[in-house]
């Protein structure tokens, strides 16, 4: 179990509001249709890109919420930890989704993320750490935000 | 294909709500969409070893399943601006979800006709895991 913490840590106020990473995501048309038959998408639209085309779409489009997948690295993902976290355990808070533009397979995106905030709080886990953050991705090819996600993570 | 829904024709309080069941495979073949490779999701041992009953579906899972919901429901005209869910409870595996949503406001703003729902999924003795709320942009007639 980790120490109890009395208050933040000062890497922890330090890592508020800070970039804490920026990744690169491919919107494969693999990826987009494996993505609509997890969450159980029936429509054409979201697999057959001539389907996508009859209905006005210039390309396959991803169903909301996907965003792609990033580009795996066997030698880790190059991004250094905000900050010490004590809390080895963790858990997704909750998830928002702002979609602005629509997404289509063969789209790159860049994400920049930060945390927006960090907070001690005791919880049936014991004492927890829930962090927030906000994501914002942007296409590639024409520089456009096409969406906003937030976060928020429970380390215990 | 979905017909249209029209923001002229929706109330508030009115409900929508879709059924998936949850079977093991299906958070497999999230975790291949998502890259959440957790063990929780798909190891019997690993998630027992982790004071867990069962594997547990993946709460992105369940808010991308509420992201369907509204998909479907605004058809091709209609835009969802946001929605969010948080994960309070834990759904296990083989149980039948229901995702639903219900109009809590109708209103205009900045030309733009819109509805807020509050959203959420429920397991099948009524048990509520993963509240929250949407905004969708609906087509006028």
């Amino acid at each position: 179990m980790a120490e109890q913490l009395d208050d933040l840590t000062d890497d922890m106020k330090a890592a508020v509001g800070q970039e804490t990473g920026r990744t690169t995501y491919e919107v494969t048309t693999q990826g987009s249709r494996t993505f609509a038959r997890a969450v159980g998408y029936t429509d054409d639209k979201y697999y057959d890109e001539a389907a996508a085309r009859a209905l006005g779409y210039t390309g396959l489009p991803a169903a909301p919420g996907f965003l792609g997948m990033p580009v795996f690295n066997p030698q880790g993902d190059g991004r250094d930890e905000a900050f010490k976290n004590p809390f080895e355990r963790r858990l997704n808070g909750g998830t928002e989704v702002e979609p602005i533009e629509q997404v289509y397979s063969g789209d790159i995106l860049e994400a920049v993320s930060r945390i927006t905030s960090l907070e001690l709080a005791a919880g049936r886990l014991g004492q927890m750490l829930i962090q927030s953050s906000e994501s914002v991705y942007t296409r590639q090819s024409d520089d456009t935000i096409v969406a906003k996600t937030r976060g928020t993570g429970i380390s215990y | 294909m979905a017909e249209q829904v029209y923001w002229d024709d929706v109330s508030e309080g009115q409900e929508i709500a879709l059924t998936e069941p949850m079977e093991s495979q299906r958070l497999v073949i999230w975790a291949a969409a998502s890259g959440d490779f957790y063990q929780i999701h798909y190891d019997d041992n690993f998630a027992k070893n982790n004071n867990l009953p069962d594997i547990i579906v993946h709460g992105a899972l369940k808010g991308m399943l509420v992201g369907r919901l509204l998909d479907e429901w605004k058809g091709e005209q209609g835009k969802i601006k946001q929605w969010g869910v948080s994960y309070r409870g834990m759904d296990p595996v083989r149980e039948e979800l229901t995702i639903w949503g219900k109009v809590t406001k109708k209103y205009e703003n900045a030309g733009e006709t819109l509805v807020d729902l509050d959203v959420g999924v429920a397991q099948p003795n009524g048990t509520q895991t993963t509240p929250g709320t949407a905004t969708v942009a609906l087509p006028r007639r």
